[in-house]
């Protein structure tokens, strides 16, 4: 675009003229310029320089008149420029005011100037103002000097103005009513002038068609001034298909060549015109569709074959300028949705309305011009060069002529097409296309990367790099080749990949980069092209250097790739003439990785035949090797690498022991023979070999690393069959799949690495428990370690109790945040019996926590054996697991040999050794009514109640309910605190055990003691019990060693309630047959009140009865009533008495006392009984069963 | 004249591309399709611009080349048929049926138990069929 001029590249500018009075004319232009639109201004000095502006008209040729000579081009090239630079629609002449009112002479001066001035414009219909300059607003001029000057000047009186300098706001006003005043006038004089013309066109019929358009050229530049864009656009288009009537008979004619020439510049300007007015109106869809007719109309029209290049010059001239203009109106583009645009029967495709399509066409015709042109300027070679210089272009847009010196004045005189092609080629020969076609494509590739079109981006870049690469800047075509190339090979477009590859491969070898051009040779080789695809013969300057993609093409470069390698060819270089090889100076290392695009080449494959392994034993281990070269070809020497790099092994072909023998000499590596190394295509070479490591861990194959001649290696890296990816590219082939090992399950699950397990320790590792511990003693556990065979060196016992049920490890953090669950807790560890003590501190490392222990073992020899003493302690009971690990080292002198773990564990169940309950009771025969007991009260708790200033019995049982038997050393009741003078009791203390008494398991313990409460609280506390006991284990001394424990057991409070009735029975405690005896029943009233009482009794067979069988007493306050009645025992034996009921009225409750209470034993006669005094004072303490 | 017809996969590798020129410019329109994925690729990820035709398998015009039209097709299994044609005048109908045959044969092709999915075609009964499809292409607008 910039290399139109500017008058082409801007809408045209009204154009005005000043002249005289110079001082004003900065002002003027400025303020004229600052006009919407703004107009242009041309000042001259003053009237008499006029001339020089406006030269005498020429005798216009006769118009309409058909006998004129043909025109000798369509438009004249400077006359736009002069439109807009030099011929002013409107002059306006500045006369001072004193040179009005001045005396005679100065008039007639004046006058004749405007005479002159009048002479000039007259013919041209430029518009005349003439503006009177008053320097001071006192002056005035008189009407009638005022009139004379218009009669003078023949203007009409509103364009003569008068202009004030002076004062800010006149001037102001003055310059504004000029504005408006010349805009008027031009526009006059614009339509004038288009009318003028157009009146021309009327007569089209008659006119030679070179005039019709260049009158619609003008009449459209006229509008343009006007600013009617619409009128512009018309007119223009006029032109153009006027134009197209030319064509038609423009190869009839002399220089036919030139002609087209001119014909298209002609096209070409029209169209600039018409695609900016289009794409400045917005119209962008009409603008494309222009365009599209334009280039259909034009593409076709190439002319006569020398001139070929210059039809493809003009066509990628037409494509980059309106790219550009596309480009400069892109704001607007991106507001269209393509497919709402375009007829149904033309549809607009996405691409027409980015630049970037054009830009990309652009280079593609300055391809075919280049190409052109090569051919033009090898036709035309021998010829004597001509000389250019005297060529210049000549007055008509699109024409040249050679310029003649003919004395002073220099003549144009028309060219021949002979002379006009060499002055052409001579022209074109100046231009480096190359640059400017990579700066098109660079462009036009941007553009696509920006809108993420990756495709039209690459190819615009694989454009790009051809030419780079014809051009010879071949790290510029690597960089954007190896782009395109990922991209092929993501995508799969082989033949596409090939012909990449092929420039790359043949830039290297250009360059000497024996790495990248083997690289760049393996992988074309390996690429999927089969024998079918080959079918397409590409033609050689096509496919560029890489030949046609077919089988054939590939087996050629494999044998060179090998010969090279193989050190029996060596690479021709064309840089510096000597050949590159591979050799002792230059060795050649390719490392394939998963994702190179040299998998194709060689894929190795490792499984080992099992997942987990025991150190020192052997397992199995297959090598596959997969290649897709066309041809077979042989590995010299294949090294697998481990991990554990002392695993690592050299395969040698066993039928070339000369290899082997040459091969390194590197003591100590373990060596294998192969029956063959060679692979053929897509076929798996398979290898098993036996491995065995010693050292525990993860044992991987890292790498194969394939040697093929003297100095040529390929690093392949190790993937496992059952995460191995498809191969890219053969993917999408048809080809027979095989797996890379014969086993299809080893296929799918082998993997390239294995777990070596641990050597099996030697040691073992005891735990001893008896019997499940019992809450609240020391656990003891006893752990011995034996060698039988290891050392043990730097041993570890680790120690961990974790909670069965839960699954809830006591973790060492754990057991500290939460107290709660600490129900088991590891007291201690001590060492083994008969160790120094002060030894065992020193050495060890001894870290104990609540649920965790470490303690560090000494070293044993094989044989020795050590032990240790866990002690559990248990608060809950609760089963738990303890496990006991112990690591060593079995070697002595290394720190690095690897340890040994020995694992045990053991489940220990803790229990309660002795549950404690107690009851209360009250004395025989004696029952306090207590109300709480008639009366439940919902939400009574089940704490037990007990009369006040009552007598209760204690009654507080321990029960072996473990497994083993106990001893039972004291059981006794302590208050809390101070508080004992809140209750009294009988205490008889646990000291008076003499013996410490055997529980077995089962078997229960009782102690009784009384209980008196004398306070008039409502609550008793009754204390703990405390309980001494220990395991009692047969022998003395053990009995001895097993810890003392004390158990604790908090008894519940009880109710003091006071009872308003008190029942009390009488009778002996025997009877004899017969013998009567007397049955009182005591009603005791302890409250205030009048108590009334129902009482009666049943009738029993086994005794006579003397008393009321039913009576009502009334028993006074705080008295006692008594009732009695006679019995006689009718037989012997345990006898029910008759049963006594009583109702107390006032709290509607009966009583009736116990069958137990209520029986009585009946002796047949007077029994005789031997009284025995107890040794000590024990008549409460019982041992019952 | 149909110059080139292809297959493309999901990964927008070829799955079957042949021309059908007398002068070797295979390797050209190799780029031609692979250029025109980018429309394929454009039209499918913006289905709001092309309105009407959603839903639509046939694609229309791709993207007009200097001296050729690119037509292409979508099948439901997002599997691409590109076509590309020297002819300046096309009528959409003869594209259509083109594209409708086309699929037939491809639907024909891919059905083979022997073919496994995703793989390159390489049935020499499908490039029959397609070769006769290609040479009624002309013709069958007037019968």
């Amino acid at each position: 675009m910039e290399e139109y001029p500017e008058e082409m590249r801007s809408p045209p500018v009204s154009l005005v003229s000043v002249v005289g009075c110079s001082e004003l004319h900065s002002s003027i232009s400025t303020h004229l310029h600052s006009l919407d639109p703004p107009i242009n201004t041309l000042a001259l000095p003053d009237l008499s320089k006029v001339s020089l502006l406006l030269p005498p008209p020429k005798p216009n040729p006769v118009p309409g008149d058909s006998s004129a000579p043909p025109p000798a081009g369509i438009l004249k090239r400077d006359w736009l420029l002069k439109h807009r630079t030099k011929v002013p629609a409107v002059v306006a002449a500045l006369i001072s005011s004193d040179r009005v009112s001045g005396d005679p002479a100065q008039w007639l001066e004046l006058c004749s100037e405007i005479d002159n001035l009048k002479g000039l414009i007259r013919g041209r219909n430029i518009k005349l103002v003439l503006v009177v300059v008053h320097s001071n607003s006192n002056e005035e001029i008189s009407e009638d000097q005022m009139v004379a000057v218009r009669k003078r000047a023949e203007v009409d009186a509103k364009y003569l103005l008068t202009f004030y300098t002076d004062d800010g706001s006149q001037s102001k006003q003055s310059l504004d009513r000029l504005g408006s005043v010349f805009a008027e006038l031009a526009g006059i004089y614009y339509r004038d002038e288009g009318r003028r013309i157009k009146a021309r066109i009327e007569r089209k019929t008659s006119n030679p068609t070179d005039f019709n358009i260049r009158y619609s050229f003008k009449v459209a530049v006229y509008a343009e001034f006007r600013r009617d864009w619409v009128e512009a656009l018309r007119f223009y288009e006029d032109a153009y298909h006027t134009l197209r009537e030319v064509i038609a008979g423009a190869s009839t004619r002399l220089s036919a060549i030139q002609r087209l020439v001119e014909i298209k510049t002609v096209a070409e300007q029209l169209h600039f015109k018409i695609s900016t007015l289009l794409l400045h109106g917005g119209k962008i869809l009409e603008a494309v569709t222009w365009f599209r007719q334009h280039n259909a109309s034009y593409r076709k029209l190439k002319g006569a074959p020398e001139s070929i290049f210059l039809h493809w010059e003009w066509m990628s001239r037409q494509f980059l300028v309106f790219a550009e203009l596309l480009e400069t109106s892109s704001a607007a583009i991106q507001s269209i949705s393509p497919l709402t645009i375009g007829t149904s029967e033309r549809p607009l495709t996405e691409w027409e309305f980015q630049p970037a399509h054009y830009y990309q066409l652009a280079a593609h015709y300055l391809k075919e011009k280049r190409s052109s042109l090569d051919f033009a300027v090898s036709m035309s070679e021998g010829e004597i060069d001509y000389s250019a210089e005297s060529v210049a272009p000549s007055s008509y847009l699109g024409q040249f002529a050679r310029l003649i010196e003919q004395g002073d004045t220099f003549v144009m005189q028309p060219l021949t097409d002979e002379e006009y092609m060499r002055f052409a080629i001579s022209e074109g020969k100046r231009f480096q296309d190359s640059f400017e076609i990579i700066a098109l494509l660079k462009k036009s590739c941007e553009s696509y990367n920006n809108l993420k079109v990756r495709r039209m981006a690459s190819f615009c870049g694989f454009q790009m790099a051809r030419e780079y690469y014809a051009v010879g800047d071949f790290s510029n075509a690597k960089l954007l080749f190896d782009d395109i190339a990922s991209l092929y090979r993501q995508e799969g477009w082989v033949t596409l990949l090939w012909e990449v590859l092929g420039y790359l491969r043949e830039g290297s070898r250009k360059h000497c980069k024996v790495k990248e051009f083997i690289e760049y040779s393996f992988e074309m080789a390996a690429l999927p092209i089969s024998a079918d695809t080959g079918i397409q013969s590409f033609r050689f300057e096509e496919s560029g250097p890489a030949g046609p993609a077919t089988l054939q093409q590939r087996e050629t470069i494999h044998k060179e790739v090998f010969g090279l390698v193989s050190e029996k060819l060596g690479l021709a270089s064309i840089e510096n003439g000597d050949d590159l090889k591979v050799c002792d100076d230059n060795p050649l290392h390719l490392e394939i990785d998963l994702v190179s695009p040299l998998r194709l080449v060689l894929l190795a494959s490792v499984a080992f035949h099992e997942q987990i392994i025991k150190p020192g034993k052997s397992t199995m281990v297959t090598l596959s090797l997969l290649s897709q070269l066309p041809l077979n070809f042989e590995i010299d020497q294949l090294e697998v690498q481990f991990n554990q790099s002392h695993c690592n092994f050299v395969i040698m072909d066993a039928q070339k022991p000369h290899v082997a023998s040459l091969a390194d000499g590197q003591s100590g590596r373990r060596r294998e023979t192969a029956p063959s190394l060679q692979l053929s295509t897509n076929k798996w070479l398979r290898l098993t070999y036996d491995i065995k490591s010693d050292q525990s861990g993860k044992l991987e194959c890292i790498s194969v690393i394939a040697k093929m001649g003297p100095h040529f290696t390929i690093c392949c890296r190790a993937e496992s069959p059952a995460s191995m990816d498809d191969l890219p590219l053969w993917k999408f082939e048809d080809r027979v799949v095989t797996h890379p090992t014969r086993d299809p399950a080893l296929a799918f699950s082998g993997q390239r690495a294995t777990q070596v397990e641990e050597p099996d320790p030697e040691v073992d590792l005891t735990l001893d428990a008896n019997g499940p511990a019992l809450i609240g003693e020391s656990f003891i556990v006893p752990v011995t370690v034996t060698s039988k065979g290891h050392e043990v060196n730097s041993g570890e016992l680790k120690i961990n109790l974790v909670d069965v049920r839960g699954g809830g490890l006591f973790s060492p953090r754990d057991a500290e945040l939460s107290t709660d669950s600490h129900h088991v807790e590891l007291l201690g560890i001590s060492g083994s019996e008969g160790e120094d003590e002060s030894q065992l501190n020193t050495d060890e490392i001894k870290k104990i926590q609540k649920s965790f222990g470490l303690v560090s073992v000494p070293n044993l020899k094989s044989g020795d054996s050590w032990s240790c003493k866990l002690e559990i302690k248990w608060y809950r009971p609760k089963p738990v697991m303890l496990y006991v690990s112990l690591g060593y080292s079995p070697d002595n002198n290394e720190s690095n040999t690897q340890k040994v773990n020995v694992h045990k564990s053991l489940q220990i169940e803790g229990k309660n050794a002795i549950t404690i309950s107690h009851r209360l009771m009250l004395p025989f025969r004696r029952y306090p009514l207590l109300l709480s007991r008639t009366k439940p009260v919902p939400d009574s708790d089940q704490s037990v109640s007990m009369p006040s200033n009552e007598t209760s019995v204690l009654v507080v049982s321990a029960k072996n309910c473990s497994e083993v038997p106990l001893q039972l050393l004291s059981l006794s009741i302590e208050g809390d605190d101070n508080d004992d003078t809140e209750r009294s009791r009988s205490v008889h203390g646990g000291e008076d055990l003499l013996h410490p008494a055997l529980l077995v398991p089962g078997e229960e313990f009782k102690k009784v003691h009384t209980v008196t409460s004398e306070m008039n609280s409502s609550k008793l506390k009754l204390g703990n019990v405390c309980l001494r006991w220990r395991r009692n284990s047969g022998t003395r001394e053990q009995a001895g060693s097993a810890a003392l424990v004390l158990t604790n057991h908090r008894l519940p409070d009880v109710n003091l309630e006071s009872s308003p009735l008190v029942v009390s029975l009488e009778c002996p405690p025997y009877a004899i047959l017969g013998d009567p005896f007397t049955y009182f029943v005591k009603i005791q009233n302890q409250t205030e009140l009048l108590q009334e009482a129902k009482i009666s009794l049943a009738d029993a067979q086994s005794f006579v009865i003397s008393g009321s069988h039913s009576d009502t007493v009334y028993i006074l306050p705080k008295s006692e009533h008594m009732i009695s009645f006679k019995l006689v025992p009718l037989s012997s034996g345990a006898q029910q008495l008759p049963r006594f009921t009583l109702t107390a009225v006032r709290y509607s409750t009966g009583f009736q006392p116990s069958i137990a209470a209520s029986t009585i034993f009946v002796f047949p006669s007077q029994p005789h009984f031997k009284m025995v005094a107890v040794g000590d004072e024990r008549k409460e303490s019982v041992v019952a069963e | 004249m149909i110059v080139c017809v292809a297959v493309v996969g999901h990964q927008n590798n070829p799955l079957y591309i042949q021309s059908f020129t007398d002068a070797d410019d295979a390797l050209k329109l190799h780029h031609i399709v692979h250029c025109s994925l980018d429309v394929v690729d454009e039209r499918v990820n913006n289905p709001k611009k092309s309105g009407p035709t959603l839903n639509e398998t046939f694609l229309g015009l791709l993207y007009p080349t200097e001296n050729y039209k690119v037509y292409g097709y979508l099948t439901n299994t997002k599997v691409k048929f590109i076509l590309v044609t020297t002819d300046l005048d096309v009528k959409d109908a003869d594209v259509r049926n083109f594209f409708r045959r086309f699929h037939a044969g491809y639907v024909d092709a891919i059905s083979n138990p022997f073919h496994e999915p995703g793989k390159k075609i390489t049935s020499k009964t499908f490039a029959e069929r397609v070769s006769n499809i290609v040479k009624s292409f002309g013709f069958s607008s007037t019968a």
